[in-house]
Formats: C-alpha cells, sequence, structure tokens
C-alpha cells in the first residue's frame, strides 16, 4: 500500500509538471459551454447568416428543455471530441514508462504490479472524472440561464453513469498502452475502438446490455426522460466487468514482462 | 549472502540470447561479466535484475527466488533513464521509497549517498539537465541508497566518454570495498582495473570462469622480443635452427622467438646472436599477454 500511495504522489507531480491538469479540465469546460450555447444561439446565427429560402426552423427545436440539452452535451461533446481527447492524454500513461525504461526500473523495486497499475489508474481517473465533471458543471451554469433547470439528484446520478463509461475508457486506453509501443496506434485503436462502441448503442438490445458505452446512453436516458432505459443494471455489472477484464489484462501483461522491447 | 545462477537459459524468439549458464557469487566478491556485444551480458543481468523471465533455470539469493529479494538487489541498467522533470533529490526519494525506506531515513541518507557520488551541488537540478556521467553516478546512488546486498551493473563506464569513466571507476573502486558487485563490459582494461573475478560469456554461454592472476600465469608463454636491424635479417633463419627455439617469427624489425624455457635460454640466445654479429636495438622479455589478447584468444580463438 505504501508504494501504492508513491506511485500516485509521483503521478500527481507528473500531471501537475505537464499541465495536464489544467487543460484537461479547460478542454472539458469548453465542450460543456458548446452546446447550450450553440443550441440556443443557432437560430439567431442561422437567421443572420442564412439568405437560403424555404427553409424553416423546426420551432421545437428551440423549445428544448435543460435536460435534453445537457443529454446532447454528453451524446454530442463528450462522446465524440471528449473521448477522443481522453485517448490521446492518455495513451502514454504506461507506452512511456515502457519506452524510456522505467517501468522495467520501477519493477526491480520490491513494488507489485498492482501498486503501478492502481497508482496510474486511480490517479488518472481522479484527472479525468474531475475535468468532466467540470466541464458538466460548466454546462450546466449556460442552461440554467437559457433553458429550463435540471433536478439536482437526477443530474448527479446521470454524472455517475457517465463516469463509469469513462472509466472504461480510461482502463481500455490504459491496457492498450500497455500492450501497444506506438503511440500513434494507441490513439487510433483507442478512438475508433470507443466510438464504434458509442455508435452501436441502440442497435440491437443484446448487444446494449454488454456495450460498456450503454452507460452513457442511460446517462442521457436519465436526462431527459427521468428514468434509466432498460437493462439498466445488466449493462451496469457488464461495464464494470469489461473494466476488470481490462485491468486484468494489463495486470498479466506487465507479470509475465511482455512489455519488454525485442 | 550467496547468489546462485542455476542453469539460465533464454530465448528470444528463435535466437538464444543466454544457455545453460550457470555461476555462484559470494559476498564481498567483484565480479566482470565479459563478453563481445551481443554475448548475452546484458540479458543475464536483466534476468538477474528480475526484468526479464527465465525459460528454463533459476536465480536464488540465499536460497529464495531473486524475485522475492528485490530489496537485496541494487540495479544499474545499461542507460539510467530517470523523469526528466525531477530533481537529483526527488528521484532518490522516489526510489528510496520504492524500495520501502521511510522518509526519516531518506532525510538523513539521501545527502550522505549524494555527496558520495559527487552530486551534492547538483541535488536540486532537473535531470533533464544533467550529463550522462551524471545520470550514471545518480544511477549508482539510486542503486547504493537502500544498502543491498548485490549491485548488478550492465556497462557501467562503456557509453561514458572518459572523464565520466574515470568518475564512475574510481566511484566503483570506492563502493566495492562495502558491498558484492556484478558488473558486465567489453572494455576489458575496465575489468581488469575493478574486478578479481572474470566470467567470460560468448554466444549465452559461459567460457571461462577465473581469476585474474590464475588466467595470466596461464597464459604467459616462453617468449623474447628482439628489435633488430634490416641487415640481419637472415639472423631470424639461423635462430629457428637452434634446439631450445620453438618458433622464431618476424613483423618489421621485430622478431619473436618462442623459447622452451625463457630463464634457461635466453642468455644462450643473446650470445648467439653476438656471435653473430647481429646489431640488437632492444631485447625484451615478455612478462605476459595482456587481458585483451588472452580475451580474443578466449571469444575469436579455436
Amino acid at each position: 500500500m505504501n508504494s501504492l500511495a508513491v506511485l500516485m504522489k509521483k503521478e500527481y507531480s507528473q500531471v501537475l509538471n505537464d499541465f495536464k491538469v489544467i487543460w484537461l479540465p479547460l478542454v472539458f469546460i469548453f465542450l460543456g459551454t458548446t452546446q447550450p450555447i450553440m443550441t440556443y444561439y443557432l437560430p439567431a446565427i442561422l437567421k443572420t447568416l442564412g439568405g437560403a429560402q424555404g427553409i424553416s426552423i423546426d420551432p421545437s427545436m428551440t423549445e428544448q428543455t435543460g435536460g435534453q440539452v445537457l443529454a446532447a452535451t454528453l451524446g454530442s461533446q463528450f462522446d465524440q471530441l471528449g473521448i477522443m481527447i481522453i485517448v490521446i492524454a492518455m495513451m502514454g500513461l504506461i507506452q512511456s514508462d515502457k519506452s524510456s525504461g522505467m517501468l522495467a526500473f520501477i519493477l526491480t523495486r520490491p513494488v507489485t504490479v498492482s501498486s503501478y497499475i492502481g497508482g496510474k489508474l486511480l490517479s488518472n481517473y481522479l484527472l479525468v472524472s474531475i475535468s468532466v465533471g467540470i466541464g458538466y458543471v460548466a454546462s450546466l451554469l449556460y442552461i440554467h440561464f437559457l433553458f429550463t433547470g435540471i433536478e439536482l439528484t437526477l443530474m448527479i446520478t446521470a454524472l455517475f453513469c457517465y463516469l463509469l463509461w469513462i472509466l472504461f475508457c480510461l482502463s481500455f486506453t490504459t491496457m492498450l498502452s500497455a500492450v501497444l509501443n506506438s503511440q500513434a496506434l494507441i490513439a487510433l485503436i483507442g478512438i475508433i475502438t470507443l466510438l464504434i462502441c458509442r455508435m452501436l448503442v441502440g442497435l440491437h438490445p443484446v448487444l446494449d446490455v454488454i456495450n460498456p458505452a450503454g452507460m452513457s446512453k442511460h446517462a442521457m436516458n436519465l436526462l431527459i426522460t427521468g428514468s434509466v432505459g432498460a437493462n439498466f443494471s445488466i449493462n451496469f455489472f457488464a461495464t464494470i466487468l469489461w473494466v476488470i477484464l481490462t485491468v486484468m489484462f494489463t495486470y498479466h501483461w506487465i507479470v509475465k514482462k511482455k512489455f519488454q522491447p525485442k | 549472502m550467496k547468489l546462485e545462477i542455476k542453469n539460465v537459459s533464454k530465448k528470444f524468439r528463435e535466437k538464444k540470447a543466454v544457455s545453460q549458464f550457470s555461476m555462484e557469487l559470494e559476498t564481498g566478491q567483484c565480479v566482470g561479466l565479459i563478453g563481445p556485444n551481443g554475448a548475452g551480458k546484458s540479458t543475464l543481468i536483466k534476468i538477474i535484475a528480475d526484468i526479464l523471465q527465465t525459460d528454463e533455470g533459476e536465480v536464488l539469493l540465499e536460497g529464495k527466488n531473486i524475485s522475492k529479494m528485490k530489496r537485496e538487489i541494487g540495479y544499474l541498467p545499461q542507460y539510467p533513464n530517470f523523469y526528466e522533470w525531477m530533481t537529483a533529490k526527488e528521484t532518490l526519494f522516489f526510489m528510496g521509497q520504492l524500495s520501502g525506506i521511510s522518509k526519516k531515513e531518506l532525510i538523513r541518507d539521501v545527502p550522505i549517498i549524494l555527496a558520495k557520488v559527487g552530486l551534492s551541488d547538483e541535488e536540486d537540478a532537473k535531470i533533464r539537465t544533467f550529463s550522462g556521467g551524471m545520470k550514471q553516478r545518480l544511477g549508482i546512488a539510486q542503486a547504493l541508497l537502500h544498502k543491498p546486498a548485490f549491485i548488478v551493473m550492465d556497462e557501467p563506464v562503456s557509453a561514458l566518454d572518459p572523464i565520466g569513466r574515470r568518475e564512475v571507476l574510481n566511484l566503483i573502486q570506492e563502493i566495492k570495498q562495502e558491498t558484492t558487485i556484478l558488473l558486465s563490459t567489453h572494455i576489458l582494461s575496465d575489468a581488469e582495473e575493478i574486478c578479481e573475478r572474470f566470467v567470460v560469456i560468448k554466444n549465452g554461454m559461459k567460457i571461462e570462469d577465473t581469476t585474474m592472476l590464475d588466467l595470466i600465469s596461464r597464459n604467459s608463454k616462453p617468449v623474447v622480443y628482439l628489435e633488430i636491424t634490416h641487415n640481419d635479417k637472415s639472423w631470424v633463419d639461423t635462430v629457428k635452427m637452434l634446439p631450445y627455439v620453438k618458433d622464431a617469427e618476424m613483423t618489421g624489425h621485430k622478431v619473436k622467438i618462442t623459447l622452451d624455457d625463457v630463464v634457461k635460454y635466453k642468455n644462450s640466445l643473446i650470445q648467439n646472436a653476438l656471435e653473430n654479429n647481429v646489431d640488437i636495438i632492444r631485447f625484451e622479455i615478455d612478462k605476459h599477454e595482456t587481458l585483451e589478447e588472452i580475451f580474443l584468444k578466449l571469444v575469436v580463438g579455436t
């Protein structure tokens, strides 16, 4: 446990050092505020710019509820650009330690692999969830001004559902980072796989149950309708299972020393 | 404490890096692992440091598997890489805490060890500003910090310039008094300077395990060298006919003559040369072959 604390402390000073602690929340604040502002001003923007005749704007669009806009923040901002940025920010998590030889070096000390992975995941998950949370709250503030308010408990439950999906994104990226040696490949495979997961949601009920991205859909449902979609609990446990699987795979990969070059 | 390497083998795909390697190491020894590039030195060192897993065999420290005894091993990689954004002091605290040393002890020991490796003035400098020699010295500090029973070093001086090399060699010379050292190198004069015992490795196999004295006495030869002028070249043929001369070879002005017994026949040889009016410029008795020659013979030879 002691070495876990040491490794976490090191992760924090590293995050402070490369300013991730500043730019990651900023990105999510930007993404979070984009959706309500765009939704609110789009009709006005189209009016001033649009010379096209014959196109009328559906009036129902301007009458969205706060919950719908917040759901759209998750679905169209965080789940697209947001995930790409998380993958890119986290792709070097283990890969950079591998390529510099620090991973091998650290493991020559009496440090368990679980505290190494634990230190990485815990500290970075904290950073990512705080960033996402800040972006979420920023979005909420604008929604309060421009649209209707949202029930507090609903909003918090939805955030926690969403953060479970984010946890999977992180553990999956960490696994890729342990297995692959090229940052570009990690980013490419990570982004494509996660975006495909997200796109598959709603395609087939069976697929939805085991799809970790289903948690994002449940969060959106909560915000729009006030209740989660079908099979929530199964999907919840399936997502947790996915997280455990990816972490175990990472653990196995490092314990078996498959991370070595050659 | 005793380090045992038992029948260790390691393959990378089809290429055998180490095969059936065994050796034992006692406390207080300094052993040089010598071999040409690609002989499997680094692989073996990494197996001892528990970075690589063996395909066969095991490494035991005091009868226990090495992965349970990491506290007793200090490891210096070939190119020690640290987190570049850390300072020297932070690095030692980080590595020290990972080794399970308490903060109180670290506050006491880190300045001492930094002074020992000559980095006291740079303790708050970031590692990215460090030269290769400084990183190597920090690596040694890190390997010494938790007072291990064994220190394993992978090519500690090979990548350094002459100044850095000297610094690190002196440092190793100093810490040798207190700990057991196993180091790999392909620079023989370094090994000759620090170690008493040598293990020569070639194609992943141990081909020699001996002490410096033994190696030299075994390889010393009854040879004398003569430097003569060009006009006396024909004398070499006369020398070859002498009963106590095994062989004579001429390269340039130098004649290498192998005798049955140097002490017994060297005067007769000189006498013979004087009788033949040979103009001797220099007469020299070969003390022994250099380690380098012995090494070349072992590694390349038949």
